[in-house]
C-alpha cells in the first residue's frame, strides 16, 4: 500500500464507534480492506491488463501507475477549457469527457473490483459477520472510485481554483462528486442491461470486447482530436444554443455550477441545479432498492467455478458436420493430419482465447484507425476529400503496413496461459512438427489478412480501376511471402505452447527491428518498380513460386529444430 | 514371452543432476504396472522417455521390440497417454478436441466420430459434448482426457494420476475399465500417489526412489518382503526410512506453547 491508500483507509475507518454501533468488527474490517487494497495494487486491470508485458514478474504499484494514468487523462480533459465562449459550454464538455472516461475505466474494471470469487472460500468460511463483509466491500468500492475520480479531476480543480476562485472550486468539487455518483449509476444500469440481454457466461466476453474497443477509441481520439483543435471557430461556440442540450446530464451539472457560483441566470438555471443535486441520489437509491439485489446474484455467477454448469440443463446439439465455409477453406488449403490440426486449433484459439484477443485485437483496431487517417489526410485543393492518385505512395504503404499486425499476431501465437496443454503435439505420431506450424501460420493469414486483402482488391477495382490491380496483387503476395519467411525463421516453438510473457530477452528487440525491416525494404523496392507492368507481373510469378517453396521448408521443420517444452 | 516394454540401464541427466540412475524394467503384455515413488523420484521422466519425448538418455528402451530412439513414430502410435492435472486447451469443445486427436492418430473420420460419441456417452458427457470445456469441472476434463488417450485403441496405455477430480462412480468405472483393458491384452502403466488405488488396480508394483527401482513385485510379494503392511506403510518405510509418525508428532507439537 502506498501513502494514498493508507490515507484513504484511515479516512474511511475514522468513524470506528459508528461502525461498532452497527455491529461491525472493526479489526476484521480493517484487515479485509487492507488485504483487498494490496491485492488490487498487485493486479493489473483494464487497459493495463492488455499491455501487461510479463505476467511472471510480480505486479505491484498498480494503484500508483493508475493514479498517474488518471492524472494524465485529466490533463486531456483540460482541452475543453479552450472551447466555447462560456463556462456552461466548457464545463459541459469537461463533464462529458470525465463521465465518458470514468465510465469506461470503471466499466472495464468493475467485475474484478465488485466480485472476487476468492471471497467465497477465503472470507466466507471464517467467522466474519455479513455486515462486516458487506461494509468492507462497500468501503473498498468507494476507495476505488475515489482513487480514479479524484486524480482525473485534479488538474481541473487546480485550474478552477487558480483562475476562477475558491468558492467556484468548492462547487466544482461537489459537482465532480455528483457526476461520479451519477456515472456509477450509469455503469450499474449498463451492467444490468448487458446481463438482461445476455448470459453471465458471455458477460466476460462482452467486457473483453469493450476493453478492446476502449483501447482503440482512446488511441483514435489521441490521433484525431489534436487535428481538430486547430479549428479556431470552435472557440466561439455556445453549447446552450443547441435545443436538445437540456437532455444531456453534463449540461445540468455545468449549469448548476454556473448558478451556484454566480447565483444568476434565471428560473431555468434553478431547475438544472435542482436536477443536478437530486438526480444522482435518486438514481443511486433506485439502484440499491430495485436493481442491486438480483444484480449481485447474477454477478456472482459470472466467475462461477462452472460446477453449476454440470447441473444446468443444456440443449443437446447434434454434432455439427464441420462449420460451413471455414471447414471448406480448411480442406482446400491444408493437408489432412497435423497441418489441418494446426490450422483448426489456431483458428479456434485465436477467436476464443481471451488472452490472444486482448493482445492482438487492439492492434487490429489501431491499424484500422491509422489506415483511415492515411486516406483522410490527403486533402484535395479546396480542402475537399479526394483519393490519392493510383500510383501514390499511400497505397503501397497501406498494403505493407498491414504486415505489422500479422507479425504481431504471429508473435503471440506461441503463447498461452494453458501452455501445458501442448502435450498434444508431442504424444501422437507426427513426423514433422513443421506441419503444425504451417497450418497455424496459414490460419493467421486466412483469418487476419485474407479479409483485408479482399477488401483492398475490391475497393482498388472499383475506385482505381483494373490497371491498379497487378500492383495490389503483388503487394498481397509479398505479404504472404514475408509472413511465411518470418515464420520459417522465427517460429521455433509449437503454437500456444509457452507461458505468455516468457520471452527470451536481449535478442528479441534486435530481431523485432529486423523483422520490421523486411516489409519496409520489400515495400520500397515495390514502390520503385510500380510503373513497369511487365516487371510487376514477373515479380508476381516469382513471389508465388517463393511462397510455395517457403511453405515446403516450414512443413519440413524437424523435431530437432523445435524447442520442445517438456515442463508439464 | 517377449516383454512389450523393456528398459535397460536407462540413465538420464538434467545438467549435473542425475534423475534416472540406471532403470532396468521388463513389462509384459496384459500387465497393470503401478509405478510409484515420491515427488522428484523420476516417475515423469520415465513416462516422457516412454512417450518418445526425451531422446537424449543413456541406455536402451525397446517398445514392442522397437528401439524408441529410432522408431519413435511407430511406438507413439501404439501408446495412449493420459496426462495429469487436466491440462487442455479448454476453449475447445470435447468433440473439437477429440477430433484433433483423432486426426493426429490418423483415425478414419467416421470411426473416430462413432467412438467419440460412444465413449462420451458412456462417461455421461453426451449432453455437453458441444460445449466449451472452460466451464467443465476437473472430473469432466479428466474424462475427456481419458477418452483422448484411448481413442486410437492403443496397445500400451500410460495413465498419470487418472482418477484426479473424478467422482466416486467414475472412479469405479475407470478402475473396472483398467482391468478390462488388461484382460484384453493391453499393457497399463499406472502412475499415482494414491497408494490404496495402486494397491488394488495393479498386479505389479514398481517403486522408484532417487532414480532407481527399490522395489518390484506384486503387492503380495511386497507384503512378504516387508512384513504384512499396507502399501502406504511399505512406501514410507522404503522411501523415508522411518515412520511418518515423526512428522505428524512434530506438527502436533506446534500447539504446545
Amino acid at each position: 500500500m502506498n501513502f494514498i491508500d493508507k490515507f484513504l483507509v484511515k479516512i474511511v475507518l475514522l468513524p470506528t464507534t459508528f461502525y461498532r454501533g452497527l455491529g461491525i468488527n472493526t479489526l476484521q474490517l480493517k484487515a479485509i480492506l487492507q488485504t483487498k487494497i494490496t491485492l488490487g495494487d498487485r493486479t493489473p486491470t483494464g487497459i493495463r491488463a492488455i499491455k501487461r508485458a510479463n505476467p511472471k514478474k510480480p505486479t505491484s504499484g498498480v494503484s500508483f501507475s493508475q493514479l498517474f494514468m488518471s492524472v494524465f487523462l485529466g490533463l486531456f480533459f483540460m482541452t475543453s477549457f479552450y472551447f466555447g465562449q462560456n463556462y456552461e459550454t466548457k464545463l459541459t464538455l469537461y463533464f462529458s469527457m470525465f463521465m465518458f472516461i470514468l465510465a469506461s475505466t470503471l466499466m472495464a474494471d468493475f467485475t474484478t473490483v465488485l466480485i472476487d470469487v476468492r471471497d467465497n472460500f477465503i472470507i466466507l468460511p471464517k467467522p466474519v459477520s455479513d455486515i462486516t463483509f458487506l461494509t468492507s466491500r462497500l468501503l473498498y468500492i468507494i476507495i476505488y472510485i475515489l482513487k480514479t475520480a479524484i486524480p482525473m479531476t485534479l488538474i481541473g480543480m487546480v485550474y478552477v481554483g487558480y483562475f476562477i476562485g475558491l468558492w467556484p472550486l468548492v462547487i466544482f468539487i461537489v459537482m465532480v462528486l455528483l457526476v461520479t455518483l451519477f456515472t456509477v449509476f450509469l455503469i450499474n444500469a449498463a451492467y444490468i442491461f448487458v446481463l438482461k440481454v445476455t448470459t453471465p457466461q458471455k458477460f466476460k466476453t462482452i467486457i473483453t470486447y469493450f476493453q478492446i474497443a476502449l483501447a482503440v477509441l482512446i488511441y483514435a481520439s489521441y490521433q484525431i482530436i489534436p487535428r481538430l483543435i486547430s479549428k479556431s471557430e470552435m472557440a466561439g461556440f455556445d453549447i446552450s444554443q443547441n435545443s436538445w442540450i437540456f437532455l444531456a446530464p453534463p449540461f445540468w451539472f455545468a449549469c448548476a455550477w454556473q448558478f451556484l457560483t454566480t447565483f444568476s441566470g434565471g428560473f431555468i438555471m434553478v431547475i438544472y441545479t435542482v436536477l443536478s443535486l437530486s438526480i444522482p441520489f435518486i438514481s443511486i437509491w433506485f439502484v440499491i432498492k430495485y436493481l442491486a439485489p438480483s444484480f449481485n446474484q447474477k454477478l456472482a455467477m459470472i466467475e462461477g467455478t462452472g460446477e453449476e454448469q454440470t447441473t444446468k440443463p443444456t440443449i443437446h446439439k447434434a454434432p455439427k458436420k464441420g462449420f460451413g465455409l471455414t471447414e471448406n477453406i480448411t480442406k482446400w488449403i491444408t493437408q489432412n493430419g497435423a497441418e489441418r490440426v494446426g490450422f483448426m486449433l489456431t483458428w479456434k484459439m485465436t477467436s476464443r482465447s481471451r488472452d490472444f484477443k486482448m493482445k492482438v485485437y487492439p492492434s487490429l483496431g489501431y491499424l484500422g484507425v491509422y489506415l483511415v487517417l492515411m486516406l483522410l489526410n490527403n486533402k484535395g485543393n479546396k480542402g475537399r476529400f479526394e483519393l490519392p492518385p493510383a500510383d501514390s505512395f499511400v497505397y503501397i504503404f497501406i498494403v505493407y503496413f498491414s504486415n505489422f499486425v500479422l507479425i504481431t499476431a504471429m508473435g503471440y501465437l506461441i503463447y498461452s496461459e494453458k501452455y501445458k496443454a501442448a502435450w498434444l503435439y508431442y504424444i501422437p505420431p507426427v513426423d514433422k512438427p513443421g506441419k503444425f506450424i504451417l497450418g497455424s501460420v496459414k490460419a493467421i493469414l486466412v483469418k487476419f489478412f485474407a479479409p483485408l486483402a479482399v477488401a483492398i482488391l475490391v475497393s482498388a477495382y472499383f475506385l482505381l480501376g483494373v490497371a491498379s490491380l497487378p500492383n495490389f496483387i503483388l503487394g498481397i503476395c509479398n505479404q504472404a511471402l514475408i509472413i511465411f519467411t518470418i515464420a520459417y525463421i522465427t517460429f521455433n516453438q509449437m503454437p500456444f505452447s509457452t507461458l505468455a510473457g516468457n520471452k527470451t530477452k536481449g535478442s528479441s528487440l534486435v530481431r523485432g527491428l529486423f523483422t520490421m525491416l523486411i516489409p519496409v525494404s520489400v515495400g520500397s523496392v515495390h514502390y520503385l518498380i510500380r510503373d513497369f507492368l511487365p516487371v510487376v507481373i514477373l515479380l508476381n510469378v516469382l513471389s508465388i513460386i517463393a511462397i510455395w517453396m517457403v511453405n515446403d521448408s516450414i512443413k519440413n521443420k524437424t523435431w530437432e529444430q523445435i524447442n520442445v517444452q517438456t515442463d508439464w | 514371452m517377449e516383454p512389450i516394454i523393456s528398459l535397460k540401464n536407462v540413465i538420464k541427466n538434467y545438467g549435473t543432476k542425475q534423475v534416472l540412475k540406471g532403470i532396468n524394467l521388463d513389462i509384459y503384455p496384459g500387465q497393470v504396472i503401478g509405478y510409484i515413488g515420491p515427488n522428484g523420484a523420476g516417475k515423469s521422466t520415465t513416462v516422457k522417455i516412454l512417450c518418445g519425448l526425451i531422446a537424449d538418455f543413456e541406455g536402451e528402451v525397446l517398445v514392442g521390440g522397437l528401439n524408441i530412439k529410432t522408431e519413435s513414430l511407430t511406438i507413439k502410435s501404439k501408446i495412449g497417454y493420459v496426462p495429469e492435472l487436466a491440462d487442455l486447451y479448454d476453449v475447445l469443445t470435447p468433440i473439437e478436441f477429440l477430433n484433433l486427436m483423432a486426426q493426429l492418430y490418423s483415425i478414419d473420420e467416421q470411426l473416430a466420430s462413432e467412438r467419440m460419441n460412444k465413449m462420451l456417452t458412456a462417461f455421461g458427457l453426451a449432453a455437453v459434448m458441444n460445449e466449451r470445456m472452460d466451464t467443465f469441472s476437473k472430473g469432466m476434463r479428466q474424462k475427456v482426457l481419458i477418452i483422448s488417450g484411448l481413442l486410437h485403441n492403443p496397445d500400451i496405455i500410460i495413465l498419470d494420476e487418472p482418477l484426479s477430480g473424478l467422482d466416486a462412480n467414475s472412479v469405479i468405472t475407470v478402475k473396472e475399465l483398467i482391468s478390462k483393458l488388461a484382460k484384453d491384452g493391453k499393457t497399463i502403466f499406472y502412475c499415482s500417489h494414491m497408494m490404496d488405488v495402486v494397491e488394488k488396480v495393479s498386479d505389479r508394483i514398481v517403486l522408484i526412489n532417487n532414480g532407481t527401482v527399490i522395489a518390484d513385485g506384486s503387492f503380495e510379494e511386497l507384503k512378504q518382503q516387508q512384513g504384512n503392511q499396507s502399501l502406504e506403510q511399505i512406501f514410507s518405510l522404503l522411501t523415508q526410512g522411518s515412520s511418518t509418525n515423526d512428522a505428524s508428532d512434530q506438527l502436533m507439537n506446534a500447539f504446545n506453547n
